[in-house]
């Protein structure tokens, strides 16, 4: 500020100091007493030490919500896993002693016989079928596969080694999707051996029909 | 201002206190009409009343009050059908329409009333928030909405034409 800026400064403190009437000053305070004796203030933000409770609340909702989320996520069947369980590939099957399944194919069902090896576990029973053909899946469950082109993708891909260890340990059905696949893929060899294998290991098992012509098709 | 917001009423009571005076001569300055001014002025306080719920320490407590009355103030002049173009303007001759003025600018220091009365009203604005609040230019500028820059050369040539006003004596 120079000199002449605070000359007019000090000029201006000598005004008359005008304030406003008594009758303006008791409407404004009584206003404001009233406003705090009919209600709080809307709208506060806690303050001082209450100002952590807001985001140590919104923590927990967070936490909470992202743990019933996984949790949720958890229960449901997972789709991807048993894409790879089905197909004759890399996944070893890990699921109990399967028992038969009554949502199984109908074609398969019919087909195990005294075989000591029981039909596919309830979830993945309708597994083996995906990558079937169309019509051939028209009285069966409906496959997770029929969804999921890049399942299929996957399976196509994966190495010989890895099917076998897979078919090997596979239930009958997905043994038998698996060796579908290798033909599929033109692994003739392949699909050959593991045919063999398979009816070695189940010599009573009635491979379907519909299967059976893939088989014979060279 | 948070305390208030707390519910204490003797905060408030505080607050008013210390800014009444500065903030009634500011709008009255401004104005140049005591009926409207205390209109305004009680207006202010009000909003200040109203508010405190959603009050928050953004800035401090002078620089928010002035706004509220900043804002009542160009909500005034809107109705007088005055733009904001207007304020930064010379105003008409209106000084000599006010006879209690003339009376006290007869008492006390004539020339430098009548100088500020004669201001364009964004300069004097900014004079009255530099005398009255004790603001600085970028308050200033923050409670008129402009830049500094802006602000800055309102006070410049408040402050000019002041000085021009007590160097006629």
């Amino acid at each position: 500020m120079t000199d002449d800026d605070a000359k007019v400064s000090a000029r201006y403190r000598e005004l008359a100091r005008e304030e406003p009437p008594r009758h303006v000053d008791d409407a404004i305070l009584a206003a404001a007493r009233r406003a705090t004796a009919s209600r709080p203030a809307p709208l506060v933000a806690p303050s001082g030490r209450r100002r952590w409770y807001v985001p140590v609340a919104a923590a927990a909702i967070i936490v909470l919500a992202v743990a019933v989320t996984v949790h949720v996520e958890r229960q449901q069947p997972d789709f991807e896993v048993a894409e790879q369980q089905a197909a004759p590939v890399q996944t070893p099957v890990t699921e109990p002693a399967p028992k038969r399944d009554s949502s199984a194919p109908a074609e398969l069902q019919k087909s195990q016989t005294s075989s000591s090896q029981p039909a596919a576990p309830a979830p993945k029973s309708a597994e083996p079928l995906a990558g079937l053909r169309e019509s051939q899946r028209s009285d069966t469950a409906p496959s997770a596969a029929q969804a999921r082109p890049e399942a299929r993708a996957m399976r196509s891909e994966r190495g010989a080694e890895q099917k076998s260890i897979g078919l090997a340990a596979a239930s009958p059905e997905q043994w038998l999707q698996g060796i579908v696949d290798l033909k599929r893929q033109g692994r003739d060899e392949e699909a050959e051996k593991q045919l063999g294998d398979f009816r070695k290991r189940y010599p009573d098992y009635r491979i379907p029909e519909a299967i059976a012509e893939k088989f014979e098709k060279r | 201002m948070l305390a208030y917001r707390g519910g204490d009423v003797r905060a408030f009571e505080t607050l008013y206190r210390r800014h009444r005076g500065a903030l009634f001569r500011f709008i009255l300055r401004s104005l140049k009409q005591r009926a409207a001014a205390e209109e305004l002025f009680q207006e202010a306080w009000m909003r200040v009343v109203e508010a405190r719920g959603r009050y928050e320490a953004q800035a401090r407590f002078t620089t928010w009050l002035y706004t509220i009355a900043h804002n009542l103030l160009v909500d005034h002049w809107r109705r007088k059908g005055l733009t904001l173009v207007d304020l930064d303007s010379a105003p008409e001759a209106q000084a000599a329409d006010n006879p209690a003025r003339q009376a006290e600018a007869r008492e006390a220091l004539h020339r430098l009333l009548h100088a500020i009365d004669a201001l364009p009203p964004a300069q004097r604005e900014a004079f009255l928030l530099h005398e009255e609040a004790g603001m600085s230019v970028a308050e200033i500028a923050a409670v008129t909405k402009t830049g500094e820059e802006a602000a800055k050369s309102r006070l410049r040539y408040a402050m000019a034409k002041l000085k021009a006003a007590l160097n006629d004596d």
